[in-house]
């Protein structure tokens, strides 16, 4: 899974670089646009994460190179630029999503994986697990060690999430705009109360907690050594 | 080309006014002296005429010469032509009697060489048809030098009056004017440094009093907005102030001696909170700076409101449950707008609300269809908001709050200020209300179709 970083700012370039091969991408950087066209028309990435004020040429005029030539390798950008019009400008010439900074890495790091996950057809599964977790997608139905669990719709929908992206740091944006389709920024810890009373379910009466929090940066569904 | 100053304009036009009226009064008494004239004429003529014709009745023959003579004599200016009935000129009293005349009877005017005559032509027997024809001529060259002078006293009138009113009108506009460059240099002294002066629109003549108080208005609105846009900038500053001198604190102490791992760990947790908090204020502010340029542009989707606050309802439930908040909705509306920016602004109010709910306390959203339009109120049981701080409720960065005041609580200030401008870019309105345990945002919405 090769990665193409398209960012003419040396730090920038360098952490994101670092916090995606950390994440297992095999990445790769450049600084500036004609570079990155070159590399981008060849084919070979899985996904480009573009800025898109570069030197050489910007960010559009990659993305339409690269339309231009067929190819339909997903294309996030990067921008610092928040109007409306360039969202739509963007989106028309086909880029597949789109971040503004400042950004949280947890939050470009599992719109990443959503994007290299659409291209690749996920078989239609009954049902989700974790160690002895068990979410039954039919029935609607979740079970934990053999005990029924009742959860609201929300809920289940929230752990679903988990399940289907386990071992994925999510951030409380991103939950909030899957789980309940609110797409804004928000200070308010509904989140936080809903991941706890979802623990208080799921986990509290197990001994190997499941749901776990990295400071700062989302919640995690993962199976950790005790 | 230059436009005319207004006080020139007005002493203009002042001028051509008298100059009009007094050329119309001029030639109404020149017209009615000559008529004057005329009429003169026409008795002395008639009465001479008299005269002549018992005169020439008189005496057939002889010294009619003479007796004619001695009649015209006692009038100097007086001259008489006889015709014959076949139109010969049988007697002309003085060599310089013009030679033609005109023929036709009653009174005309008659100019030769220089010699102005009034001429009377009437038969001499009024009762014969071939009778022969008299033709009275009188001088009346001094009337018209006299009627003359007059014109040109007319005429000297209407240019002396028309200098005169333009230069007492070009005093008097400019006097009259005074309150506008005393305006003009009010306005002129208006700068970033001096929004706080002001038009005195007592002594402001009524029809620009109104202009004065808009000016003042207007000058009030800026100095408003200025003042705002000061305390905005000072306010970030602020802000960002403590979560940046806790970094660079924090940071600078965990660096200067070697620490176990932990310790760093947490340097850096400690850091990203700070880091998160301020990037979410500089997202905040770049919302509130493109909803003040007016690039906030919600999309014109249908909307069923009732639905919308349901979904909002359900988002906050767990937040609610956990503060044992009730949270209902009442009520239904259809709109036309913008799905994301309205759930981001109903999110603030809801948030906010249960934030200030006590436990065993309500949230009610409450919506409202409505002929001109619709209105959507978020109400909590609680405190309330006292009076004097409900105005400020909406300035950015406000906290009601004192223990949140300072940089580094999770919320800074500005959600209010969000959801105003999602309201008014969608042309609506919001207000506060705080009365009997109960605190409201009002939000009223147009009707858009």
């Amino acid at each position: 899974m090769k990665l193409l970083i398209v960012e003419d700012q040396p730090k920038t370039g360098q952490y994101l670089r670092q916090g995606l091969t950390e994440a297992g991408f095999n990445t790769e950087l450049v600084a500036d646009g004609t570079t990155g066209q070159q590399l981008a028309l060849s084919g070979d990435y899985a996904l480009l994460i573009l800025d898109v004020m570069l030197p050489g040429r910007d960010g559009w005029q990659i993305l339409q190179a690269v339309r231009g030539a067929g190819l339909d390798t997903p294309v996030l950008f990067l921008t610092a630029r928040d109007a409306v019009e360039d969202r739509v400008h963007g989106l028309e010439l086909g880029a597949d999503d789109y971040l503004v900074k400042p950004f949280a890495f947890s939050e470009l790091l599992a719109r990443v994986r959503s994007l290299l996950r659409r291209g690749s057809a996920t078989p239609q599964e009954t049902s989700l697990q974790l160690a002895d977790l068990r979410l039954d997608l039919i029935r609607r139905r979740v079970e934990r060690n053999g005990q029924r669990i009742d959860l609201t719709a929300k809920e289940f929908a929230l752990l679903e999430m988990l399940l289907r992206r386990q071992g994925e740091v999510l951030p409380k944006s991103l939950i909030a705009s899957q789980v309940w389709d609110m797409n804004f920024d928000s200070d308010t810890n509904v989140i936080e109360v809903a991941i706890r009373r979802l623990r208080l379910k799921i986990d509290d009466d197990f001994p190997n907690k499941l749901i776990h929090t990295v400071r700062g940066m989302g919640y995690v569904l993962e199976e950790r050594p005790a | 080309m230059r436009r005319l100053s207004l006080s020139n304009r007005l002493a203009l036009l002042f001028a051509a006014c008298t100059a009009v009226v007094s050329l119309f009064a001029g030639v109404l008494f020149s017209r009615a002296s000559e008529a004057h004239f005329v009429e003169l004429d026409q008795q002395l003529l008639d009465d001479k005429l008299i005269g002549l014709r018992r005169a020439l009745d008189d005496i057939q023959a002889g010294d009619a010469e003479a007796r004619l003579a001695d009649e015209l004599s006692r009038q100097a200016d007086l001259s008489l032509r006889i015709i014959s009935s076949d139109g010969q000129r049988m007697y002309d009293s003085s060599p310089s009697v013009p030679k033609d005349l005109p023929r036709k009877r009653g009174l005309s005017t008659v100019s030769d060489d220089g010699t102005d005559y009034r001429v009377l032509n009437a038969p001499l027997f009024l009762d014969k048809p071939d009778s022969p024809q008299l033709t009275l001529l009188l001088d009346i060259t001094h009337h018209q030098h006299f009627l003359q002078r007059m014109q040109h006293l007319i005429w000297l009138t209407v240019g002396l009056s028309a200098l005169a009113t333009a230069l007492l009108g070009a005093w008097a506009a400019r006097s009259g004017l005074r309150p506008l460059l005393r305006m003009s240099a009010v306005a002129s002294g208006v700068s970033a440094q001096s929004l706080n002066a002001r038009l005195p629109e007592a002594d402001m003549p009524p029809e620009l009093a109104e202009m004065a108080h808009s000016f003042n208005a207007m000058l009030g609105r800026l100095d408003d907005s200025f003042q705002r846009l000061s305390a905005f900038s000072a306010d970030i500053a602020h802000e960002l102030r403590t979560p940046l001198s806790n970094l660079l604190t924090h940071t600078q102490v965990t660096l200067t001696r070697p620490r176990p791992l932990e310790d760093y760990r947490e340097a850096l947790h400690s850091n990203l909170e700070e880091l998160q908090w301020m990037a979410q204020l500089v997202n905040d502010m770049l919302y509130l700076a493109k909803a003040d340029h007016g690039l906030l542009m919600p999309k014109r989707e249908p909307l069923d409101l009732a639905e919308e606050a349901d979904v909002l309802l359900e988002f906050f439930a767990p937040l609610a449950e956990d503060a044992r908040v009730k949270l209902s909705r009442d009520g239904h509306a259809s709109m036309q707008g913008d799905r994301s920016m309205l759930r981001r602004a109903l999110s603030n109010l809801l948030d906010n609300a249960l934030r200030f709910t006590p436990a065993g306390g309500e949230v009610r959203v409450k919506i409202v269809e409505k002929p001109a339009g619709l209105s959507l109120t978020v109400e909590n049981s609680g405190e309330g908001i006292s009076e004097d701080l409900v105005p400020r409720l909406f300035d950015r960065f406000y906290r009601a709050d004192p223990a949140r005041r300072e940089g580094s609580s999770e919320h800074a200030g500005l959600g209010l200020a969000i959801t105003q401008s999602i309201i008014r870019a969608h042309g609506g309105q919001i207000r506060c209300e705080s009365a009997q345990g109960w605190t409201r945002f009002i939000i009223e919405l147009p009707r858009k179709d």
